[in-house]
């Protein structure tokens, strides 16, 4: 147990109104200004902002309230309570493993901290495509530089740790440009354990930055509490429906919740976000709710060195590489970005491919090996229209995301790219995470091994950190889910704040892309329900 | 709803169940109430014994109680999933219990109890890369479940030179 300052149990001490799981019941009916659905990057941008601006929040968060008193560093207990489906959340197929989170935080309280605006590229072809003529680079940079003070997000200024720079030395002898990630922390120890909560709070997850302050300004917060449905009347949002649900997600027999709101405000992430708008029977006219959902489909390269790199030590996520997103056309064959993220025991030995002695001698190398991983940009040509999220049964969201050629095109180029780049850093062996792969001795062997595999979903380890879509922001009805202003094109006291807006993938990590669109969003909903002035920061 | 449920899985699995000759009824469950049924231990331990060859200790005794740790884990680990997911996992357990869904699936003609560790990888590897995605996602669920219960403990940590977590 982390012996730091803990700032949530210091909040709960003085009196923050936190109702459902261990704290106490949730009431049966509550009203409010504005009910937020969600507690992660969007909800928490929001509910700071609308606590600001004088109206009474609710929030209600399916997750529990952990803090850094809880945060131990370990797997074992990080991935089933901090993570939606304990870690393993699949697409339909059973393809795709999705890391999310789904605690008070949402995946800003386990996320690696890369922070980048949104790329001019990807802002230029919404403007073209999805009538959002707003969204420049200059408009929306005064937006992104408030979420930056507020987040204290800069560029990671200490040396990187090896497994980061084995990628910036590979793509130098390459002649491939390479960066410094901007990461949201303060007095950051270097720990290597984001994915797992950070025990000391210096990263400026919501959990630590916005929830805690509009706790404070009298906001309630609902835990282990699920937005099940909206109630319509008369073409608005009447009330928004939410029961209680164990630590599986499992919804409990005890009372449910009705809160009644001026304005409600979705922001339960993708896939979370678009099944409410389903279960609750929202207009729809155009069936775009849970459409066009994308993942930033990522592919797996390890290799193995002579040297330690112990990748699970030091900060997480410190170069990365566009070059692959640069070179070539936003619309054309699928780019990538190249990071080099952290390994812990569970995600590497489970995202690794093989078994038994192979694997045994493999995993006996774990301290000498270097993992990148390749984020395919999606959304942006007329084959990567992404994934569509459904119901099951139970009425829990299913995201059904077919791995079609133009992707796997995309996986095995990053494969090659992955490959040429780590051997050019002194790899002796690479390994593609692909179920048919080898471990391959020299560039020229793995070139031609990689470009003769079967790029096949359930083949290739294919793994994503960044759901967006689903709810897209468009400039027109027929082309998108909300307006360009955040609300419901079709109900007027309903908004999205989250990544589920997002009309394409990012092609970058999307966190300070939410922080920035949604304190445009939630700065102009608050002077549009007649709240006081307000700036972030 | 359960039938209804798994029949979704595909051809291959509507294929077996007329060959199990009867149905989920007559099959035994692979999970009772979000725990590991006998059924479903049986095929988890199989695995473990094929999937950890090299890792589990040497020592027949601390061998034994390695998996039963193990399987542990396992069971916690499933406790974790949410309903669907244990459901889905439940069907493929009790398809897998069964003989007919053994061979089936796994392509596996001895009892999971009575499988060598080289018949039960031999099964894995068929599945791995098999055609059909059920054998696949099969392949998937056993095999990625048994490595994130295993290295969830701190004492597997030492074979991969994983120092685990810095005091703070």
């Amino acid at each position: 147990m982390s012996q730091q300052p803990d700032p949530i149990r210091a909040g709960l001490a003085r009196g923050w109104r936190v109702h459902g799981g261990p704290h106490a019941a949730a009431p049966a009916g509550l009203s409010c200004d504005v009910a937020i659905v969600g507690t992660g990057a969007g909800a928490g941008i929001t509910a700071e902002l609308l606590s600001m601006a004088g109206f009474q929040v609710v929030l209600a968060e399916e997750g529990p309230l952990k803090s850094s008193s809880d945060f131990n560093q370990r797997e074992s207990e990080a991935y089933p309570s901090l993570y939606q489906e304990s870690a393993a959340r699949k697409t339909a197929d059973k393809a795709i493993n999705i890391l999310q989170g789904r605690c008070v935080g949402g995946s800003t309280t386990v996320n690696w901290t890369s922070s980048f605006r949104t790329p001019p590229a990807t802002l230029t072809y919404w403007q073209q495509h999805f009538g959002l003529k707003d969204l420049s680079v200059e408009a929306m940079a005064p937006w992104f530089e408030q979420a930056e003070r507020r987040l204290n997000i800069g560029p990671w200024l200490q040396s990187p740790n090896e497994n980061n720079d084995l990628l910036r030395r590979g793509a130098a002898k390459l002649g491939i440009a390479s960066a410094v990630i901007h990461r949201n922390v303060k007095g950051c120890w270097n720990l290597g354990s984001c994915g797992m909560g950070c025990p000391t709070n210096a990263k400026q997850s919501m959990l630590v930055t916005t929830i805690p302050s509009a706790l404070d300004k009298g906001a309630i917060l609902l835990v282990q509490t699920r937005a099940q449905t909206l109630e319509m009347a008369g073409g608005r949002v009447a009330a928004l429906h939410c029961v209680p649900v164990g630590a599986n997600g499992t919804i409990l027999p005890a009372a449910s919740t009705r809160i009644v709101a001026r304005h409600y405000v979705v922001a339960g992430g993708a896939i979370n976000s678009p099944a409410l708008l389903l279960r609750s029977k929202l207009p729809d006219p155009h069936g775009l709710a849970g459409k066009r959902t994308f993942l930033h489909p990522v592919v797996i390269s390890a290799a193995l060195f002579d040297h330690k790199v112990e990748g699970w030590d030091g900060a997480p996520q410190t170069i990365y590489s566009d070059h692959f997103l640069d070179t070539q056309a936003i619309d054309g064959p699928i780019g990538y970005k190249l990071e080099a993220p952290p390994i812990h025991p569970v995600i590497f030995a489970s995202t690794l491919p093989g078994y038994g002695r192979e694997q045994a001698d493999l995993l006996a190398q774990f301290a000498n090996t270097h993992s990148l991983l390749a984020l395919m940009r999606d959304g942006f040509h007329e084959q990567s229209p992404g994934g569509q999220v459904r119901l099951r049964p139970d009425a829990t969201p299913l995201l059904d995301y077919p791995l079609n050629a133009y992707v796997m095109d995309g996986a095995r180029r990053s494969f090659l790219s992955m490959a040429e780049i780590q051997f050019a850093a002194g790899a002796r062996r690479v390994l593609p995470v692909h179920e048919m792969a080898q471990q391959y001795s020299s560039w020229a062997q793995a070139r031609e091994a990689i470009d003769a595999l079967p790029m096949k979903p359930l083949l290739t380890r294919v793994v994503s950190a960044h759901v967006m879509g689903g709810c897209g922001m468009a400039g027109d009805e027929r082309l998108g889910v909300v307006r360009p202003d955040g609300l419901h094109w079709q109900v007027p006291n309903l908004s999205v704040h989250d990544g589920s807006l997002f009309p394409t993938s990012i092609g970058a990590n999307p966190q300070l892309s939410i922080y920035g669109l949604v304190n445009r969003l939630a700065t102009g909903l608050a002077k549009q329900l007649g709240g006081r002035d307000i700036q972030l920061a | 709803m359960q039938r209804r449920t798994l029949l979704k899985l595909g051809i291959g699995t509507a294929t077996l169940l007329i060959v199990a000759g009867g149905g989920l009824a007559l099959l035994r469950p692979g999970l009772n109430d979000g725990r590991l049924a006998p059924a479903g231990r049986e095929v988890f331990h199989a695995v473990a014994r094929a999937v950890l060859d090299g890792l589990l200790p040497a020592d027949a005794g601390t061998r034994a109680a390695a998996l039963q740790a193990h399987l542990k884990r396992v069971d916690d680990a499933i406790a974790a999933f949410p309903s669907a997911t244990q459901a889905e996992l439940s069907q493929l357990l009790a398809l897998l219990g069964s003989a007919a869904g053994r061979i089936g699936l796994a392509r596996l003609r001895i009892d999971w109890p009575d499988a060598g560790v080289s018949d039960v990888q031999h099964a894995l590897q068929g599945m791995r890369t098999a055609s059909l995605d059920l054998r696949q996602q099969a392949y998937h669920a056993l095999r990625d479940l048994t490595n994130a219960a295993y290295f969830a403990d701190a004492a597997a940590w030492p074979s991969m030179g994983y120092p685990g977590p810095k005091a703070l």
